[in-house]
This record gives C-alpha cells, structure tokens and sequence, in this order.
C-alpha cells in the first residue's frame, strides 16, 4: 500500500472529524500480515496466512471516546467510520462522569523499524515448515514419544499513526515464534512437555545457540522423558525459584493488569490509593518497557502514538507508578508510559503492558537455589487464571525439587497459586541475569482483544510462601 | 438494513470468491465470507467507552489433492479476496497431505436458523446507553461499600456464507444481545466481587442484573476460613457447575482428540462414564441458544447429538474430516473464531450448546438435604489446569459458602477445591431442575457432588 495514500486516508479522518465537532482525533491504519503452521503427528494440520487490514478512528469529546472502524481503505468508508466515531463520543458525553480529555502536545514525525537480518516475509513456506520438521526430528531424537506437535508462527506488517497534534509515525512490527510439544502415554501415565517461544526478529532467531530447532525440540523431547519419573511436589507454602518464564507470567497476570490505569481510575484495582505505599519486599522492583535491552517484545509507539519508555511500577518495594494512555496520565497528573495498545484496527485502544519484568537482582543461579535451600524450582507454566484482587493459580508443568541446596528431581504437574499482593512481601531475591521473552501464540487477553503480543521475563526470583498443589 | 439483504450479500461474496477461484485454476476450494455488526457501550465506575463497526473478511481454504492451504483478509474488496485465494491455493500446493481431508461439502442442504430479532437491527448508541441506565439505577450509590462496578451491554447483528467448488452456498444470520454487570465491594479492608450477565438472541429483560451482581459481592464479605482438610460434598449453582462440566466436557465429546487417540473417554462408547440420572445433549437447533444456526461453519446441517443418555456415552461430536475418519457422519459441529473473527481460523469440533437435563431438586433443596458441605456460587479459577489425562484437577473457589445442617452458615475465605473430572460424573449426588437458558456454551442446572476435597 502507498504510503502517501494511506497517510491522506487517515488525514482526512483527522479533519473530518474535527469538522463534525470533534475536540481531538487519532486515526490508525494497521497492516498486519499473521502466519500459522501446525505439525501434528508428522501431518500438516494447520497452514494459515491471515492478512488484517484496515483504519480505526478514536474521536473524543470533551473528554468522552468513540471509536469505530472499517476494512474498506477509501474515502467514504473511512468519513463514515470517523462519523461514527464522532457520533458515540457526542451522544455517550452526557452520561460520562469521567472525562479524559488530555492536553495537546507539539506533533512527531517518526519512521522506525527493528534490524532485522532475515525477514521471514523473504522466505519461502517450506522454509519454515522445515525448521518444524528439525524441531520434530530433534524430540524424536531425544524420546521415545507418542506424539509430536511442532508450531510455527509469525507476525508482521506496518502501523501508520497520525493525530490533532499533526503526529505522523509509521513502525513496522514483527515477531517469529516457534513451539515443539511432546507427549509421551505410557501404562497409564501421561508426560506432556511444551519448550520454545518467541523473538521480535527474523528467522536469524532460530539460528542463535539456544533457540535453534535442534536446541528447542532436543529441550522438548528430553523434559518429557524425565516428566515419566517426576516425582509429586511438595504440597502447602513452599519457597520456590521461579524462572524468568514463570515469574514473567506471574508479574504480567497477577500484578501488570492491577496496575493498569483504566483499572486504577474506575477503583477495580486493590492498588488504586496506594501509590508510594509498600507493596512488597525490598527486593522487588517490576519494570514495563517498550523497547528492552534484554530483549522481548519490540514496541517503540503505542497506539495514541506515544513513545514507549522505561516505567518504574514498584521500586524495592514501593509502588511507584501505574501503566497510562494519554487521558488516564492527565487524569492522574502523572507521565505518558505508551501502553495504549490495540491488538488490530477492529479494536479501540486500552491500557496493557508492554514488556513487563521484576528487575534483576545481585544473585547468581547457584546462589539463589542455595538460598531456596529446599523447596520447588518451576520453570514453565502451561495456562492459568488470575482475578482483580491478585488471586492467580498458574499450572508448573515443568519443575524439580530443591533439597539441600541441590536442584534434585523433575516433580509433576502441579498447582501454584497465591495472591500476589501477599507474595510481593515474600520475594526474597532475584537473579543478576534477566532475559525477555515474547510469542506470537498466547499473549495478553484483556477486553476481548485476545492474544495481543507482550513481553515477559526477567531474572529468576525467590519467592515464599508460594501455595503448591492447591487442594490434595 | 433487512435480514434477506445481510444474507444476500454474504452470499454475493461468497459466490464470486469461488468464482474468482474457478477461474483461476484452484481445483478445490471453501469460502467462509463473515459480516457482523456490532455495537458496545460501557460503562465503568461512570467511564463511558463505545465502539461501533462491521466485523467484515473471508477465510479461504484451498485444497490440492489432499493438501490444504488456508488463508483470510479482512474486509471484501475483491483485491484482498483475490490475493486470500492466491495465498491459500500457493500454500496448498507446497504442502503436506492431510491423509484425513476429505473435500469440502457439495450440496446447500441447510437445518433450521435460530431466532432473529429485528429490534436489534434498529437499536442506536443511545438506546444502548438507556439499558445501561437501567442496570445502574439498580445499584444503590449511596452504599459506600460499593466501590466500583462495571456495566456493558453489547448487540451483535450479522452472519455469515459457506460457497464451495463442489456447489455449496449456503448462510447462516444471528442477532445477539448481551448485558453485563460485576461489582467490587470492601468492608473493613476485606474486597469482595460479583457479577450477572445475560446473553441471548433477542434483546432481554434487565431486571435484577446490577441488584445481582453487587449482592452476590456483598454476601461473600465476613468470609471465614475453612480449617483443616475435608471430604464433603459440594452444591454448584447453575453457572459456575456449567463451566466446570463444560470444560471437561468440551474436551472429552471431542471426535478429534477421539481419533488423534488422546480422548480419556476414547474407549468408553455405550459404556457408562456417569450417573444414571446425567444426560447430555448438545443442540445446535434451539431457536432460542447463542450458538444454534441453519449450517456449521464448514457448511453442513447443524444437528442434535445424544452425547451422555443415562450416563451412558453414546456419541462424540465430529466435523466432515474427523467425522469421516472415525466412520461416523458429522454432528454438524464444525465452529470457528476461538481468539479472533471467525473467517480468521479453519473450522474446528466444537459443542454447539450442551444441554445438561433437568432431573430432581431445586437448589435449595439439594442444600437441605446437606450436613456439612459447601456452596460455590462463581466459576472457581484454575479450572483449565486440570490434567486432562488423569482428570484430577485442583481449583481455588473464592466465593463459597459453609453449608451446615443443611443451612448456609457463613462465607469463605478462598479454599482450594481438587477431585478427578472422571470419579466426579459418577460422584454426582443430585442434578437440579433449575437449568434456565443462558448464553453459556454449557447450560446446566445446579449439581451436588460428592468426595470433593476442601482445603483452607
């Protein structure tokens, strides 16, 4: 698509929209370009190419949104989303009795893009049904399984932005993701394990040392075999290790979304008056970044076209922040954070995470698992369920008991739940290395806009007083 | 805008995708052609957020020989069609054999369409925010233990087309009508929640659903905590028993995990896997449920399928491809759209509406009958962890009750609740009689169970 011609399109929603009443407009065009492919029992179950294209248009009014958007990239469609979008502000601003509204700010003009060495657009789908098939190979190579699925997935495309403020940014996002699952039945038993994740970048990512297909489906193949001589975890508070996966999913679910402001100004949050207040030990400290040197997801505009930066929510201990769009950091009287996000232009934008990490610490791996002395080292999690006042229960399918300071036997699927604000006084340490991860299968799920990428991780992290095994 | 013109003009795109197809030399091909409006008003703690626009696209398979190739777009300018097919018939033709495919369906047999209500059709952004009004006036502001709630309501009006090489072209419409309230309280540093909802095809009486949902919250303050490890007996209500069976059952009626050979049930056909008293049937023809429509989402009759009579299993749930595989003919239960629009995804086995039937007693007399038990009153969280190869599962249940004597004496600080999914459908003590319709993809009524372990 021209760009020029894109830029007019979502232009002329600006200053139509304005022309209906409008006090400020941000109009977005998302190309977005999402492939799938599925390799179950050596049989090509899924190879799909989903192509989402289209403009959305957020009018406000007095500090009331509207949004609506089309598929249809010409003139009249995009007048007629903007009308409607106009339309809902003016009509729902009566009812309103929490306006929004934000100061206009002088306009940026950005084009940015991540170095990416072998853009999975310039290659074949053979190509990435071959790194399945090594994948595949390398699990049958490392167990005697029943079955094997290998996944391949990814994502990208260009986002053009423009607003009121004369903003113009053009990015272009991107991710590739790969999954190798195994599943071995044997006299009643069952072991399943799952290895891999994502990057933003291109396929040069599955030839770096620990995530190629032979490293990823070796891991797959090897934590399976092992899951047949896992031994039942220890039930009840237990001091636990959780990596930088599981700890990452643990800060995403249960404290990232309390933290977000659409949640903090309506009261749904427990932390919504407790800003300088101590939420946790000294040793936590929980970050939300959009572009990270430790890698992740790669997001350098949110969808109100604000540059992402670093945002500090709990430092040792005290929470410092909270995760804002435009109108809930005005509100606030605090900083623009960037996590306005929409997962595609069907979608208005809402306050999610970016990269979201507990920030490292001064341990070693050797150090911290001494520091456990006995208790459960969880690595990898397979689904789980949080709620609003930082309930979460997430199954370990893959961990080992600590004993003695030792790493010692894999344990079997197991439970572990808690209530983060409880668990935060509880952290006890981290890591010195932290790494970031990001995926294009699963993602956050927040307002129906489900899975939007983010990035998760961090350094490993000591953590008591962690329930394990729920009810035995 | 008329019903006759939505389904004429799905079926339009539909047509002219396979002709575009034919005439561009794919030997075989499937087009799902998708058009929904939708229209969402909210209101959260005196937040207003609306969205309005037409959910448009297509999702195209293609097949070449035994290999297939899908893809989709968004909206219906034939540019983007066109280069949908182009993509799917190029993947088509570098791909694996699926030894299981077994073409598209070729004939425009249709069931019968659920009920559509034109009323949504005419319903604008401010008669939305008037139902949204109408469940906060319930909600009585001056209780300032309330401290937030969050109100939707939603309409949905659309359907979509199934064409095919083979001759197919069929379509399918809906109206939908959903409304939502939940509600956070707090007393003396304790946070409690609820909520109601309601979903249907026609727009619904709102009555009770913002009184609901902040008394459900209200009574779950003063929460005790359950002491020690005990086995008891467990009364569900209807909505948090229609998830908990409803993810066990989503799994195990699955003709394809039946065929992959990962079915726990996979060898218990005409057995007994329940109660005398469980039967299950999973309708896809109800005028009346969500999910009911005149053909799947591959193209064939939706049907009516005994899964579970007298606790015996007597059928899982197929699409054409497994169906075939299994030499079985389809339940009509192809579904699509799991995490995105529909014509974003290939079809996939999925229950229409699983019907639990009504037997015995109401839930207040299935509480009397109870010495020492407990009440759950919302979906517990954790549900989908459970190990689908052994059946145990382990949940915590934050809004439970103690029964005692036969009466609910308090509530209860979150407790965890474990048992196994396969003992549980022959552990069940008694199933109510006060199923109701509701939107759920499961719709049961309450349900005692016995044996479940309850722990502080």
């Amino acid at each position: 698509m021209e760009n020029e011609y894109i830029y007019d399109l979502l232009h002329k929603a600006v200053k139509e929209g304005e022309n209906k009443g409008a006090d400020f407009i941000e109009a977005r065009f998302d190309d977005l370009q999402l492939t799938t492919i599925n390799m179950t029992n050596d049989i090509l179950k899924q190879s799909s190419s989903m192509h989402r294209k289209g403009i959305g248009v957020m009018a406000y009014y007095q500090g009331t949104p509207g949004y609506s958007f089309t598929p249809e990239l010409n003139t009249k469609a995009v007048k007629e989303a903007t009308y409607n979008a106009v339309g809902l502000a003016k009509s729902t601003d009566s009812r309103n009795k929490m306006k929004l509204s934000f100061e206009r700010t002088k306009g940026i003009k950005d084009k940015v893009k991540p170095l990416i060495k072998k853009h999975p657009k310039d290659f074949e789908f053979n190509d990435k049904l071959e790194l399945i098939k090594r994948g595949i190979a390398a699990i049958k190579e490392n167990a005697n399984v029943t079955s094997t699925t290998g996944v391949y997935g990814e994502l990208y495309g260009e986002k053009f932005f423009v607003n009121s403020d004369d903003t113009e940014i053009y990015w272009v996002p991107v991710l590739v993701d790969m999954r190798m699952m195994a599943v071995i039945m044997r006299e009643g038993q069952q072991a399943m394990s799952v290895e891999g994740f994502g990057a933003s970048k291109g396929l040069e990512f599955f030839e770096e040392k620990e995530t190629t297909p032979e490293k990823v489906g070796g891991n797959s193949g090897k934590y399976c075999k092992e899951q047949l001589d896992a031994v039942a975890s220890p039930t009840g508070k237990t001091k636990t290790l959780v990596s930088p996966q599981m700890g990452g999913v643990v800060v995403h679910e249960s404290f990232g979304h309390l933290s977000e402001a659409d949640f903090v100004i309506t009261g749904q949050s427990p932390i919504a008056d407790r800003l300088g207040g101590e939420l946790g030990s000294e040793h936590v400290t929980i970050i939300d970044e959009g572009i990270s040197p430790y890698g992740g997801l790669y997001f350098p505009y949110d969808d109100q076209g604000v540059k992402t930066g670093r945002s500090v929510l709990v430092e040792k201990g005290i929470l410092r922040g909270y995760l804002h769009n435009r109108g809930t950091a005005h509100k606030m009287n605090a900083e623009t954070t960037g996590n306005a996000r929409a997962i595609n232009f069907m979608f208005n934008p809402i306050c999610r995470m970016k990269n979201t990490y507990f920030e490292k610490g001064d341990l070693t791996h050797e150090e911290a698992v001494e520091k456990v002395k006995n208790g459960v080292y969880a690595i990898d999690m397979s689904g789980g369920q949080v709620q609003m006042d930082g309930n979460f229960m997430f199954n370990c399918n893959r961990g080992y008991l600590i004993e003695n300071g030792e790493i010692t036997k894999p344990i079997k699927n197991t439970a572990l739940s808690g209530n983060i604000l409880d668990l935060l006084k509880h952290v006890q340490g981290a890591t010195k290395k932290v790494t970031l991860k990001t995926g294009y299968f699963g993602g956050c799920g927040k307002g129906d806009q489900f899975p939007l990428p983010v990035g998760f991780g961090g350094p490993e992290v000591i953590m008591d007083q962690v329930l394990i095994g729920g009810a035995k | 805008m008329e019903f006759e013109d939505l389904r004429a003009k799905v079926l339009e795109v539909a047509d002219s995708a396979i002709k575009y197809a034919k005439d561009s030399g794919v030997p075989s091909a499937e087009a799902f052609v998708f058009n929904q409006k939708i229209n969402n008003v909210s209101d959260n703690n005196g937040k207003i957020d609306s969205r309005l626009g037409m959910v448009q696209g297509l999702g195209i398979r293609v097949a070449v020989g035994k290999q297939v190739g899908f893809a989709s777009c968004t909206g219906f300018e034939l540019e983007s069609i066109k280069q949908a097919i182009n993509q799917a018939h190029s993947v088509a033709k570098v791909s694996l054999a699926n030894p299981m495919f077994n073409g598209f369906v070729a004939d425009t047999k249709t069931a019968k369409e659920g009920f559509l209500d034109p009323e949504i059709l005419n319903l604008n952004p401010e008669e939305l925010t008037n139902y949204l009004d109408k469940i906060n006036q319930e909600i009585n502001r001056d209780d300032k233990r309330i401290i937030s709630t969050s109100i939707g309501v939603r309409i949905r009006w659309g359907g979509y087309a199934v064409g095919t090489t083979e001759g197919c072209l069929s379509s399918s419409l809906t109206t939908a009508f959903t409304a939502f309230c939940s509600s956070v309280v707090a007393e003396t540093g304790e946070r409690k929640t609820g909520d109601d909802f309601v979903v249907g095809r026609k727009i619904i009486d709102l009555d009770g659903i913002g009184r609901n949902a902040v008394k459900k919250a209200m009574d779950g303050l003063g929460a005790k905590k359950f002491e020690g490890t005990e086995i008891l007996s467990s009364v569900w209500e209807t909505r948090p028993v229609s998830s908990f069976l409803g993810v066990a059952l989503g799994f195990l009626f699955s003709g394809s995990s039946y065929v992959e050979k990962s079915n726990p049930w996979g060898e218990k056909l005409n057995q007994q896997v329940a109660v005398e008293d469980f039967n299950a049937i999973d309708d896809g023809q109800n005028p009346e449920y969500i999910r009911t429509a005149s053909i799947d989402t591959e193209g064939t009759p939706r049907g009516k399928t005994v899964t579970i009579e007298k606790g015996i299993l007597k059928s899982f749930l197929f699409d054409r491809m497994y169906g075939k595989a299994a030499d079985k003919a389809t339940t009509g239960n192809a579904n699509r759209g799991f995490g995105g629009p529909a014509f974003e995804s290939t079809p996939v086995i999925m229950p229409n509406t699983i019907i639990i039937k009504n037997i015995g007693k109401n839930i207040d007399e299935q509480i009397a009958e109870i010495d020492k038990g407990i009440l759950i009153r919302s979906e517990p969280i954790g549900l989908f962890t459970a190990n689908q190869a052994t059946g145990d599962f382990s949940v915590t249940c934050n809004h439970g009750f103690l029964i005692e004597r036969g009466e609910i004496v308090y509530p209860l600080k979150s407790f965890g609740l474990a048992g196994n999914y396969f003992k549980t459908f022959n552990d069940i003590q008694q199933i109510g009689s006060d199923r109701e319709i509701t939107g759920d993809m499961l719709q049961s009524p309450s349900i005692t169970f016995k044996n479940h372990t309850i722990s502080g």
